[in-house]
């Protein structure tokens, strides 16, 4: 390790002891945002920072489903919609579907009638509750600081009465509440755990491997905690191979190292424990300007892919359902919620991930495209996360339209 | 003068009896005042204390009026929502659709703001113009303070408000899901922060 972050890193063991909880990394960058750490100091005065997710319904007809492009054969509806930062997508037994969000503090329930879709909120006033996960008729939400469990919430739905107080697991799970990324994703995995990623509290920094930068496994009730995978800087998606039951995740790289670089994740996770390589080694092998040795990188599980550099690879999930054609088949559906840290924007796409022959690698293509205009460099929405559904279809949620499309696939009559 | 008014910890909260009039009716209502009101009226409702167009009169409340629409609209959905919990305002909030709040924003975005009476102490304006340049405020805030998309003016708001607002930041007592100026101002000392509200409230292009 060079000396210059040695240095920064003992001066930040000391501050942290003299003021308790307040998290290392935070105290690199003093007075500046947390998107803002890193930040060079040359750049003081560029016009970038996140694009801030509207708090209010976008009309209908402002929903921008005509700008939606997708190959041939596949078409795309508004599914639901008024839902101000609908992000991640969970679907109950009897097909509700649960919506969380990051800065309006709600969770959705959607139900289908089978001629139109009816919101309801289940939950509100929660710090950041992006994670949403169902199982066994219990709906799991994880906000910033707090973990419940609501039972057999779609009969109290359908009951149309009040939905009962959820248990909190909190305690149970005692995850860190820090804010820099730490709203959660959930998903169960094959194994029945809860599996729940805590971000780095930082853009770049040292962290404690056992804590943070990690993807944590849990029992339903949040005992028997295990770390699954360390040095992922901030995994917002994750899902499961449907043959293998292989953890595969999206990872978010660093800010302000470079406009083009270092690359987003797709990472495959091959036994449990693996280091991805932050804060010291990003993307395909990126040894880190501050904290890495020359050798940061070789001992480190490098990803299956690599997209964009700041594209905001979020949600994702394998498809094995069979209305779409059989090349999508065990493919991974991708969104990316866009850029904010370089001055061309990319990203506010699908992508569809097709795995290698031996399933340890795979190529990025694009699938659902149109919400970035490249020659305004501006953007009409953002997907977050995709979900598909019994029949086939593919919902993908839209954070900056409070919307979900549903994207089915009819074969296009050249085809014989 | 802030630094007579609002001394760290204390809020100043010494309304008019017309403004807290309206807020004890209202604490016995699920519904805001405003609630299902027509524009005109709403602008009544909020203007017993937030001033006649959205320029405050009253200690310690903020002048609306030139105030970013998206800025003017978060807060407010940030109250509705529970996400910032003032015992004013919360309440004020409840049932005010997405559409009223967002026809509001626009009423107010669109009302000229007036600059405080009174002479400013000039060296008190300096310290605060050198520390706005070196906490950048201007960087979100717009070179002449104006404000910009969830970013509020700060130009020619009441002194003890934005003097009191950056206390909250500070102390973490604001509320509201962005930390931004919780990050900012975490090491802004008093002196400081009454500089950079006097510099504000009085601010004129150097």
């Amino acid at each position: 390790m060079s000396p210059i972050p040695l240095q920064r890193f003992v001066l930040s063991v000391a501050s942290a002891g003299l003021l308790g909880a307040v998290s290392l990394a935070a105290l690199g960058d003093e007075q500046e945002p947390a998107w803002a750490q890193g930040r060079a100091a040359e750049l003081g005065n560029s016009p970038l920072s996140p694009h801030a997710a509207p708090l209010t319904v976008t009309p209908e007809e402002d929903i921008p489903l005509d700008h939606l492009r997708m190959p041939d054969g596949f078409s795309a509806e508004i599914w639901a919609h008024g839902m101000p930062g609908a992000r991640m997508m969970t679907l109950g037994d009897e097909g509700t579907l649960f919506v969380g969000t990051r800065s309006i503090g709600r969770v959705y329930a959607v139900r289908d009638n089978g001629n139109e879709r009816e919101h309801v909120i289940v939950a509100e006033g929660l710090t950041q509750p992006n994670g949403v996960a169902f199982k066994d008729g219990s709906l799991y939400v994880a906000a910033i600081n707090r973990v419940f469990r609501y039972d057999d919430i779609e009969s109290h739905l359908a009951n149309g009465g009040d939905i009962p107080e959820p248990e909190e697991l909190t305690d149970a799970f005692g995850l860190p509440d820090d804010e820099h990324h730490g709203w959660k994703f959930l998903a169960f995995g094959p194994d029945d755990r809860l599996y729940i990623p805590v971000g780095a509290p930082c853009n770049g920094c040292e962290v404690d491997e056992d804590t943070h930068a990690t993807i944590h496994s849990f029992e339903p009730d949040g005992s028997d905690m295990r770390i699954e995978a360390r040095g992922v800087r901030n995994s917002v998606g994750f899902d499961f191979h449907p043959d293998t039951g292989e953890l595969w995740f999206t990872d978010n790289n660093q800010d302000w190292i470079g406009e083009h670089g270092p690359g987003d994740e797709l990472n495959r996770l091959g036994e449990s424990g693996e280091h991805f390589g932050f804060p010291v080694c990003h993307s395909v092998g990126i040894v880190d300007p501050d904290l890495g040795d020359t050798d940061a990188c070789e001992d480190k599980t490098l990803p299956a892919a690599v997209t964009d550099p700041h594209s905001a690879p979020l949600g994702m999930r394998f498809y094995t359902g069979d209305m779409f054609p059989e090349e999508y088949r065990n493919a991974i559906f991708i969104a990316r919620r866009g850029s904010w840290n370089r001055t061309l924007s990319v990203g506010y796409d699908v992508l569809v991930a097709k795995l290698s022959e031996d399933g340890m690698r795979a190529d990025l293509s694009p699938f659902m495209v149109g919400l970035l205009d490249p020659r305004e460099n501006a953007f009409s929405g953002r997907p977050v996360d995709v979900l598909p559904m019994p029949d086939g279809a593919l919902l993908v949620s839209d954070e900056q339209n409070g919307a979900i499309y549903r994207i089915s696939y009819d074969t296009p009559d050249y085809v014989e | 003068m802030c630094r007579h008014a609002c001394a760290p910890g204390r809020r100043a909260l010494v309304l008019s009896w017309l403004c807290s009039g309206l807020l004890a009716a209202e604490a016995k209502s699920q519904e805001g005042p405003a609630a299902g009101l027509p524009l005109e009226e709403q602008v009544q409702v909020c203007g017993a204390c937030h001033g006649e167009n959205g320029n405050a009169v009253e200690a310690g409340v903020p002048s609306l009026a030139g105030q970013p629409a998206l800025a003017f609209t978060n807060q407010l959905i940030y109250f509705r929502e529970r996400l910032r919990r003032s015992e004013i305002m919360t309440p004020q909030a409840q049932g005010l659709s997405d559409e009223e709040i967002q026809a509001l924003a626009k009423h107010y975005a669109t009302r000229p703001l007036s600059p405080p009476d009174g002479k400013p102490d000039e060296a008190l304006v300096e310290r605060g113009r050198e520390l706005a340049h070196e906490h950048r405020c201007a960087s979100c805030h717009r070179s002449d303070f104006s404000g910009q998309e969830q970013m509020p003016r700060l130009a020619h708001q009441r002194e003890d408000y934005l003097a009191q607002a950056m206390r909250d930041y500070r102390e973490r007592t604001r509320g509201g899901p962005d930390t931004t100026m919780v990050e900012i101002l975490r090491n802004v000392d008093d002196e400081e922060i009454d500089a950079l509200a006097h510099f504000l409230a009085h601010f004129e292009r150097g």
